[in-house]
């Protein structure tokens, strides 16, 4: 009968040894390529452009050796030319309206989307689960499409003036368009959705109002994914590059990303600043990756959970 | 949410169409009312004939057909992986998840340095294997140069979202399928082929969707790796997107805010379809 | 194939770190070609057990034979055994014929023969109509019968099956163990399976084995272990109603409950716990019997009626507070209030000490 089977083989276990040592490798190979432009941009920020220009390229240096001249340059370099004067990075600048922003559009969005998600998973309106289907369908558009007429729509309601834009139409513009997530309420819906309807009646039966019970039982219960979602929702001001460079027209209402890409390319002989420019990439990288350590846990099962992109 | 909605999405989305329909527009014309001459199809057709436009099909079409394809099979293999070994499994998982929350441009520029001709560490490592230095991205860079390094800085890119969703689907999985094939002398090979991939089915479908719509909006990762002159020659590397910025900023040019609107829809058709046909394609092959 | 095992341990570390032996230094032999059923409460290492023979989980002490072969460090695939999975396990997105066929696909048989032994095996499982669908088409009964296929297929030495029973509905239950029990016939092949139901374990084994915390209790033909239980756990686990344990005293070789003399005895003076099958009463009609009291409730079920009796603690008494359950023969009209008096079948009386061990 059993003519098919092998006997006891005495490979088995150096078998799964090697198959665990080839796992490991595999997945320290990957790892070590997430990990190298990382360690490449510090690197790089840490040079002195004739390490940089060194060939072949360096790969390692000693704490002794570091140019720690690129980051001070960061703060200290002012521009020649037409804006003399001026930071050539303007690092605070930059990081300060980032901030803000990011506070704005979190806020914004946080009480649209708590209050856009109570109403589709609780309140019963006529053509509740049409609208909610077409907003759903919103998600597979391309951002692009909107941004054209947004662009107008901004320039309409006065926030866009290539002569005259304070800053706060500049935060305006940058904020309101973007203070609505379609993602983020369809992930709050199914968090306020697992909230049985018991607790609903009960508090209705107890007179509470609609608002109440909202602010009362479920914004408490669904408290980790709003939390999720405001860290998210924070960081994504870090990435935003072509809307706040198409609605300011000055330098210093920009973002970091904004502020990254472009300068430390000397204009007249085009040659890049490697060492600047790298230090400056790394201290935007650096407030993103303390974030992300220290809600490492919120921000990984967020995104998974939701399975938000971008 | 719904004023802000209508505002900023439904609205923009019918007036795309309309844009694209407009003669001769002038956006900020008239203290911002703009001003048009009538309505045309010829937006469309000046687009079509545009070198620049075509070029931007091709960067966009290979990227997006390259990078989807590959990165979900290389995010499948490292979430199987994640999940056979005992230790390490969480700092592995941080790891792989970093490049999501970093800022692409910052990272675009760094693979922009190592992407460099002489002082990169691609060069150096191709140096290694006897392979004479390839100019990436600069300015005699080739094309296949150029898309090559656009695609490697992609994937490394996407990969953190999908081992990260692809590592909990497979958490989902029962066990005892993995017991029962073990049971049945499948090897690791036909687990995965047979057990691991049919079962996250929806789960690839789902990411392949999503991930070929956010391919064919590639812009940020061009901006970072090349800057803003889109390539290692000017727009070499322009995609849809990027042709449509390019266009929109040069709105004081009669019509050229139409021909950015007229390749948005178009963008938006290509998206609709591809989608589409991964539906519908799929659906013959997840049966369950 | 016999199957053996020695001294096998398994040990799992639990949340609180404690260790908790799961399996308990076994000792077990099963025969060839027999249907046995491993049997005991949830949480006694039944389950453990099969899961080591099957190779799933690595025992800590100890060895499994198959016959001569000694399989203690063989991965599952290597031992020769057909698995059958509580929730089956079938692969959701394969049809019933490709679920039957994988293995074989994995095994690089012949396709011509692999297509064959498919198809026979379909039959032999009543499915030879339902090849081409999938396994969410079926009923529970029809895919348990996919999963004993493709158990089978791959002809295993050993077949094991984990809770067969449980995840049907009672009238499928019924159905599937006859179902079982011919298919272990018809293929001679030495099967083992796990259950909590020691009605279902009772009916169609040849053989059962009690476990209790990891170790054995005891084993042998179904109605012997019901006759001859070795200890009280035994006794208790086996038959409906559950055997009715009785607190009393051996004094001058005669036993007491509450002072009522119940029967006679060549074991010396202690106290005892008396075990009584509720099939072992008598009824004295002449009341003569000292062993007697009132009925609080019948309930008739065709020939049988059961007699309900509560009886309330006694202070100072032997007597625990107990439900005791009597089934006589309905032709007696007994009714509730009525007083009783019984005598008690010798061989339907187990005595234990206080222990549980059987008293010989």
């Amino acid at each position: 009968m059993a003519e098919i089977f092998v006997k006891n083989e005495k490979s088995y276990k150096a078998k799964k040894i090697l198959s665990n040592v080839l796992t490991y490798s595999f997945l320290g190979v990957i790892a070590l390529i997430v990990l190298v432009p990382f360690y490449w941009m510090i690197l790089t920020s840490l040079k002195s452009t004739e390490m940089i220009e060194a060939i072949p390229p360096i790969l390692f240096i000693k704490p002794s050796d570091w140019q720690i001249w690129n980051y001070k340059a960061l703060f200290e370099l002012v521009q020649s030319g037409p804006r003399a004067g001026q930071p050539l990075f303007p690092f605070f600048t930059y990081m300060k309206n980032t901030i803000i922003v990011s506070i704005i559009t979190t806020a914004g969005t946080t009480i649209t989307t708590i209050l856009a998600a109570f109403a589709f998973a609780r309140l019963n309106f006529k053509g509740r689960d049409t609208v909610f289907a077409i907003i759903i369908a919103t998600m597979m558009i391309p951002g692009e499409i909107f941004i054209l007429t947004n662009f107008l729509t901004i320039n309409k309601f006065g926030w866009y003036d290539l002569m005259n834009q304070t800053f706060s139409d500049a935060l305006l513009a940058m904020t309101i368009p973007f203070m609505t997530s379609v993602f983020y309420t369809f992930y709050l819906r199914q968090t306020f959705k697992q909230i049985p309807n018991e607790l609903y009646y009960a508090a209705k039966v107890d007179g509470t109002t609609d608002f109440k019970y909202l602010l009362k039982i479920m914004i408490p219960v669904a408290m980790p994914t709003i939390v999720t979602i405001i860290i998210l929702n924070s960081m994504g001001a870090w990435s935003a590059y072509i809307w706040p460079a198409m609605v300011t027209t000055k330098d210093q209402y920009r973002l970091v990303s904004n502020g990254l890409r472009g300068a430390f390319t000397d204009s007249g002989s085009g040659r890049t600043d490697y060492g600047q420019q790298m230090a400056s990439a790394a201290l935007v990288t650096a407030p993103l990756l303390v974030v992300f350590f220290v809600f490492r846990k919120q921000i990984m099962r967020g995104v998974s959970r939701s399975g938000i992109k971008g | 949410m719904l004023i802000l909605m209508i505002v900023f999405t439904f609205y923009p989305l019918i007036n795309a169409f309309v844009i694209s329909f407009y003669k001769d527009y002038l956006p900020l014309a008239n203290d911002g009312a703009g001003s048009i001459t009538g309505y045309t199809f010829a937006n469309y057709s000046v687009i079509l004939k545009n070198q620049l436009f075509w070029q931007s099909l091709k960067n966009t079409f290979v990227l997006a057909l390259v990078s989807v394809p590959v990165s979900i099979l290389i995010s499948l293999f490292i979430s199987v992986a994640l999940k056979s070994i005992p230790k390490l499994k969480g700092f592995f998982q941080t790891v792989f998840f970093l490049p999501y929350v970093t800022n692409g441009i910052a990272v675009g520029m760094a693979f922009a340095v190592m992407f460099h001709r002489d002082y990169g560490l691609f060069n150096l490592i191709l140096g290694w294997f006897n392979i004479s230095p390839i100019d990436w991205i600069g300015g005699t860079a080739s094309w296949w140069a150029q898309m090559g390094a656009l695609m490697i800085f992609t994937i490394w890119e996407s990969l953190a979202f999908k081992i990260l969703v692809f590592t909990s689907g497979l958490q989902n999985i029962d066990k005892q399928y993995y017991d029962a094939a073990k049971i049945d002398h499948a090897t690791k090979w036909t687990i995965f082929k047979r057990i691991t991939v049919p079962l996250l089915s929806p789960l690839i479908l789902y990411i392949s969707i999503t991930s070929m719509i956010g391919a064919l909006k590639a812009y940020n990762s061009v901006i970072g790796l090349f800057g803003e002159k889109l390539g290692g020659q000017p727009y070499s590397m322009i995609t849809i997107v990027a042709f449509v910025y390019k266009y929109r900023s040069d709105f004081s040019f009669q019509g050229f805010y139409s021909y950015a609107a007229s390749a948005a829809i178009i963008l938006f058709f290509i998206t609709l379809i591809f989608s589409l046909i991964q539906t519908t394609v799929s659906k013959k092959r997840i049966h369950y | 194939m016999e199957i053996k095992m020695l001294d096998l341990t398994k040990i799992f570390i639990s949340k609180d770190k404690r260790e908790v032996h799961a399996v308990d230094h076994v000792d077990l032999t099963i025969p060839s070609g027999k249907l046995i059923g491993l049997l005991g409460p949830s949480g006694c290492g039944k389950s453990t057990t099969l899961y080591l023979i099957a190779g799933l989980l690595r025992q800590n002490v100890g060895q499994i034979y198959f016959g001569e072969d000694e399989v203690s460090d063989m991965p599952p695939e290597k031992r020769g055994i057909g698995l059958v999975f509580q929730n089956y396990a079938l692969y959701p997105h394969m049809t019933v014929r490709e679920n039957i066929l994988f293995p074989l696909e994995n095994l690089k048989v012949d396709k011509v023969e692999a297509k064959e032994r498919t198809i026979e095996m379909a039959n032999l499982v009543g499915l030879g109509e339902m090849l081409d669908r999938k396994p969410k088409e079926l009923s529970g009964g029809q895919q348990q019968r996919v999963a004993i296929a493709r158990a089978l297929v791959k002809k295993p030495r050993v077949l094991l099956l984990d809770e067969p029973l449980s995840n049907l509905d009672a009238r499928l239950r019924l159905q599937t163990r006859e179902e079982i029990k011919r298919i272990q016939r018809e293929t001679g092949i030495t099967t083992v399976f796990v259950t909590h139901d020691q009605e279902e374990a009772m009916s169609i084994s040849d053989e059962i084995v009690v476990m209790k915390d990891g170790v054995i209790q005891q084993m042998g033909e179904p109605q012997h272990v019901y006759d001859h239980p070795q200890n009280l756990f035994v006794a208790q686990f086996l038959g409906t109603p559950q055997i009715n344990v009785f607190n009393g005293v051996i004094k001058n070789k005669k036993i007491f409950v509450n002072d009522m003399l119940i029967s006679k005895t060549d074991l010396p003076d202690q106290p005892v716990k008396i075990g009584v099958r509720p099939e072992g009463f008598i009824v004295d009609l002449e009341k003569k019997s000292d062993f007697k009291f009132e009925i609080d409730l019948v309930e008739t079920i065709g020939r049988d009626t059961t007699l309900i009796i509560e009886v309330p603690g006694n202070e100072g008494g032997l007597l625990d507070k107990i439900t005791f359950k009597a089934i006589v023969d309905a032709s007696l009209k007994i009714k509730a209030g009525d007083w009783v008096h019984f005598n008690v079948k010798p061989e339907k009386m187990h005595l234990f000490d206080l222990e549980g061990k059987l008293l010989k």
